[in-house]
């Protein structure tokens, strides 16, 4: 069972499910072999698989290597910082050195400091999810580099293709998102660039975890709570430059009068907090909730270990799929016009009145 | 029952109430936007785009609900 569950690809999930019991060739063997004992005398036993799912679970969170699906296509550098900065191209040379070592609980490894055997302080390893990350922003790079390209090319030319298709998206998030959510329309143009961003990125996360083989950034918190600061340092910073640092200030007391504020500031402070937390475990949450579900229909195939329940399983999965593809779209979508709204919500009044000055010529 | 079996138990439970939660509340959501764009065709983005939001509250708590469960099940 520890075999079947080493592999995250799919395929090879179902083609080694013959050999659940037991029979697995010399090299898979010899995987399991680090594999302690017991936990093939628990697979041994019918009806004990209890842990499969938090198995299969594993497989959505991080790697220090870059995996795509089963396939271990190369190291990754481990870069550390604790008492001086240390660079290593793979975990093996992190281990040579002497520093660092394995630890192995609960089947997954974690590297400590030899010295301590305490995790090192900063981490900033190369990770699986940071290198789809980056792909993310490639593959926006080279779609924009494209369509700008076109628009060189023919600037009279009505889009087409991918151009129209990008351009449709654009001008959506300007006049539908953007633009009514933010009341003032200079404040909007200036952060229309964020929200293109914001926008694409996240859609390029979202969808590239629907590649087989391939991972969601957006499923792991630090990805996601990295794109919620990034929005509540933009909503906060807009608010103070439009309306001032101490009218953002004041605006803590919530209007309520001066010998509230021992309740209201806690309370304004609080509501500050919420709101890029809620948008961290919203994205987080939707886009690991649809493979969790993918994984445990697989799971119910190993569970019962029956053939006959893969096709009900299968269109099953596909549905899942299909709704997934729907959620990406929609949590992008969200993102942004949350983000937008609360920008809108920060500059409060003050927005309103340029808004009421431009509306009136 | 050890305190393993409870936490499962409890998960199982607060996933259970969450969704119940979680489908009352959209349920509502839509039964009152379908209503409202019954009355006024005209305004079906509007009243689409603002159900939409406010399904994505929801589903926020609901999904922090949902999160709980999950780290009841698997520490």
């Amino acid at each position: 069972m520890q075999m079947i569950l080493n592999d995250s690809n799919e395929s090879q999930l179902i083609a080694k499910a013959d050999g659940y019991q037991n029979t697995e060739k010399p090299e898979q063997a010899q995987q399991t072999a680090t594999e302690s004992h017991d936990s093939h005398a628990a697979a041994a036993v019918p009806g004990d698989r209890s842990d499969i799912f938090l198995k299969l679970l594993g497989k959505l969170s991080d790697h220090d290597a870059f995996y795509f699906g089963a396939y271990k296509v190369t190291d990754l550098p481990k870069i550390y910082i604790d008492d001086g900065f240390d660079f290593y191209l793979n975990t093996e040379q992190a281990v040579a050195s002497g520093k660092y070592r394995v630890e192995e609980h609960h089947g997954h490894s974690t590297i400590v400091k030899t010295s301590t055997g305490h995790k090192p302080a900063i981490d900033l390893s190369i990770t699986n999810f940071v290198l789809f990350e980056w792909f993310a922003i490639f593959i926006c790079a080279f779609i924009f580099k494209i369509v700008f390209n076109k628009y060189k090319k023919n600037p009279d030319k009505a889009p087409k293709g991918l151009q129209n298709a990008i351009e449709a998206t654009i001008l959506y998030i300007r006049d539908e998102i953007v633009r009514p959510n933010i009341p003032s329309r200079k404040v909007a143009d200036s952060l229309l660039p964020y929200f293109m961003a914001l926008f694409f990125f996240i859609l390029t996360m979202n969808l590239m975890g629907l590649f087989p083989g391939a991972h969601t950034p957006t499923g792991a918190i630090a990805v996601t709570a990295t794109l919620a600061i990034t929005a509540f340092f933009v909503i906060n910073i807009t608010a103070m430059r439009v309306s001032g640092v101490g009218a953002w200030f004041h605006h803590l007391l919530g209007g309520a009068p001066w010998w509230l504020a021992f309740i209201m500031i806690p309370i304004e402070i609080i509501g500050l907090l919420v709101k890029p937390f809620a948008l961290t475990i919203r994205l987080f949450a939707n886009m690991t909730a649809g493979h969790v579900i993918l994984l445990s229909l697989l799971g119910v195939l190993f569970f019962f270990n029956s053939v006959y329940l893969s096709p009900a399983i299968t269109a099953f999965s596909l549905f899942i799929y299909a709704l997934e593809l729907l959620v990406a779209f929609i949590q992008a979508y969200l993102f942004t016009i949350l983000t937008s709204i609360f920008v809108g919500l920060a500059l409060g009044s003050h927005g309103d009145h340029e808004h009421a000055a431009e509306t009136a010529h | 029952m050890d305190s393993t079996a409870l936490a499962f138990l409890a998960a199982g439970i607060g996933a259970g109430i969450t969704v119940f939660g979680a489908g009352m509340g959209i349920g509502r959501l839509a039964s009152a936007a379908l209503e409202a764009t019954g009355r006024q065709p005209e305004a079906t983005g509007d009243i689409r785009t603002t159900m939409i939001i406010a399904a994505a509250l929801i589903e926020g708590v609901a999904m922090f609900a949902a999160v709980i469960c999950l780290l009841l099940a698997i520490k």
